[in-house]
């Protein structure tokens, strides 16, 4: 743990990830008691410049922009991390479990994977968000079984290989059942792909929500949120340009952040897994 | 050769018919019928009741599942989506000429972003490690983490807000030829194709690694010919491969790319109908323009799944 720390220290954009990561998620996390206003409140004239009291300005509607900035995170990061958990458990579930029985059952599953995988995710949620109206239940929902698809794709190859390991093979003779192997034998062996997935599909989850926002067809309004408050930016390119470029930065530094962190840590444990299978 | 050609296009319209199916599927488990979608309560409370169940029994929703299921199916190999429960107008003519405007823009992108990506892609593998490949692999992971809406909106603040040299959004109208849309819309091309040489540019990164490290690509070393003719003549065909199977992904990334950039730029394409159909809660609409892209991606796909044919002979086989 030590020696992977250590590592990971040596990578300056892995550590500059991690530090927007946390940073963001700090910020998110405590927004609600350092955010200098309310939020909804409509405090100013609209469109303010920044001043020593407003230090972004007000927003269209005279509300202060920096408290809606420090808290426009906030929703879709959560959505984001719970769409990208159920895709990290059910995908490595589903994942293990194809790997595990094969057949028909696998076959039926990788042709839904295959298919899923085909449209467009912003319209799959464009599809249910039609039906369902716009609520965030549903697009969690609809955004982690999205990503499940990729990660089923990645856990059944390993699975697959996990298949042919002695403890696996053993575990079958003894006579336990499908279940007890699965969750007890094969998945503590993807925890490392599924941490990766997850901040995989949560940077994906992310990017999906924010542009959802920005169509109008993701979080609504009142709700301070990044995405739409670039949309309703728009509308003051030229004369206020802040007001898209600080959530745009926002946004950006987020996703950036997570990448290059994930990145970092993914190329690392592949390192100590190859170590662990060639070093002795 | 044929044999493979063929069973890969079957595949396709197999995939087609299922995501079909799928998007019935999708629609039917919703709270609801097509009707009560896209009316609100209020408004089908106003409706008398035999009025109602005459305009359910045109809509053909007092039928089975199944039977609507037939019917929905049919009207798909048709390319006849139903009409509009509002205005009546018939979902293909709605949704044609922005369907057509999208492809434009997906084929104008594809056009730009492969030849930079293969030339970015094969530099950073070529001097791997160099400072020119961590530039090019910290560079792509930023291009890719940006949203798409982001990079529009700030190409738009450079160069149409601070350098008025572009226009802002885009003035050419639904109908207007290819060509005229497409001059007028450089800034939407040039986001898209941002995304696209981050993201693909990485994947030939990794296979030309690889290519070049394989054992055939030692043996040509070894017979003395030039490092440029092994690199494009040998190890390109080898390091494509992967990326093209990597295809499907990119496809449907690129498809949502477009859907959003064509709203940053009013771009009069599958985008905006899109935003458009589900404010107004046209399930129909919504339904065609979901199979129509899916259908671009198949494809790519497929296209793709061709292109590997050309270049592996292995795979002919099968």
């Amino acid at each position: 743990m030590i020696l992977f720390l250590r590592r990971l220290s040596r990578r300056p954009l892995t550590m500059l990830g991690l530090a927007l990561v946390g940073g963001h998620l700090a910020v998110a996390a405590l927004a609600p008691w350092i955010t200098p206003y309310d939020p909804l409140r409509l405090l100013e004239a609209p469109l303010e410049p920044p001043t020593a009291t407003f230090w972004l300005g007000t927003d269209e509607l005279g509300r202060d922009f920096f408290s809606r900035l420090l808290l426009g995170g906030q929703i879709s990061i959560v959505a984001a991390a719970c769409a990208g958990l159920i895709a990290a458990f059910g995908g490595g579930l589903l994942g293990l479990a194809t790997a595990f029985y094969r057949g028909a059952f696998d076959d039926a599953v990788s042709r839904i994977v295959e298919m899923k995988l085909s449209i467009p995710a912003i319209l799959l949620v464009s599809l249910f968000v039609t039906g369902f109206g716009q609520s965030l239940g549903v697009l969690i929902l609809v955004m982690g079984l999205i990503y499940m698809m990729g990660v089923i794709r990645t856990s059944r190859a390993l699975g697959m290989t996990l298949m042919e390991q002695g403890y696996v093979k053993a575990a079958k003779l003894r006579g336990e059942t499908a279940t007890a192997i699965i969750l007890r034998e094969m998945l503590p062996n993807i925890a490392d792909l599924l941490t990766v997935e997850f901040a995989l599909r949560t940077s994906s989850a992310l990017l999906l929500v924010s542009a959802l926002s920005f169509l109008g067809l993701g979080i609504s309004p009142p709700t301070p949120d990044w995405g739409l408050m670039i949309q309703s930016g728009l509308q003051s390119i030229r004369s206020e340009p802040w007001l898209i470029l600080a959530p745009a930065l926002c946004v950006s530094t987020l996703v950036i952040g997570i990448n290059f962190a994930t990145e970092g840590v993914a190329d690392l444990l592949g390192l100590e897994a190859a170590r662990g299978a060639t070093g002795q | 050769m044929l044999i493979a050609i063929a069973r890969r296009l079957a595949l396709s319209l197999v995939t087609l018919f299922m995501l079909a199916v799928f998007v019935f599927v999708a629609t039917e488990i919703m709270p609801g019928d097509a009707l009560d979608v896209s009316l609100s309560a209020d408004e089908i409370a106003m409706i008398p009741p035999e009025r109602l169940a005459q305009m359910k029994r045109d809509l053909g929703l007092d039928r089975p599942a199944h039977e609507r299921l037939g019917a929905f199916l049919g009207g798909v190999v048709q390319l006849d989506f139903g009409r509009t429960l509002m205005s009546k107008t018939p979902v293909t003519t709605i949704v044609g000429y922005p369907y057509r405007n999208s492809l434009i823009l997906a084929a104008a992108v594809l056009l730009v972003a492969i030849p930079f990506a293969l030339a970015i892609g094969i530099a950073a593998a070529v001097w791997r490690g160099r400072p020119i490949d961590n530039i090019v692999s910290t560079v792509a992971v930023i291009g890719y983490s940006i949203p798409e809406f982001v990079i529009g909106t700030v190409l738009v603040m450079l160069f149409a807000v601070t350098w008025p040299i572009f226009p802002a959004t885009i003035t050419a109208s639904t109908r207007d030829p290819a060509l005229t849309l497409l001059a007028a819309s450089p800034l939407a091309v040039a986001t898209v194709v941002i995304g696209s040489v981050a993201y693909l540019a990485r994947l030939v990164r990794t296979g030309m690694i690889e290519a070049l490290a394989s054992d055939f690509v030692e043996r040509l070393r070894l017979t003395g010919i030039p490092e440029w003719r092994i690199v494009f003549r040998h190890a390109l065909p080898a390091a494509i491969i992967p990326s093209l199977t990597a295809m499907a992904l990119y496809a449907a990334a690129l498809v949502s790319g477009i859907v959003v950039v064509e709203l940053v730029f009013a771009y009069p394409g599958l985008g905006q109908e899109l935003v458009r159909a589900v404010t107004r809660r046209e399930v129909h609409v919504v339904q065609a323009i979901a199979l129509g892209s899916a259908a671009i991606v198949v494809a790519l796909n497929l296209l793709a799944d061709l292109a590997i044919l050309a270049l592996d002979p292995r795979t002919r086989r099968a």
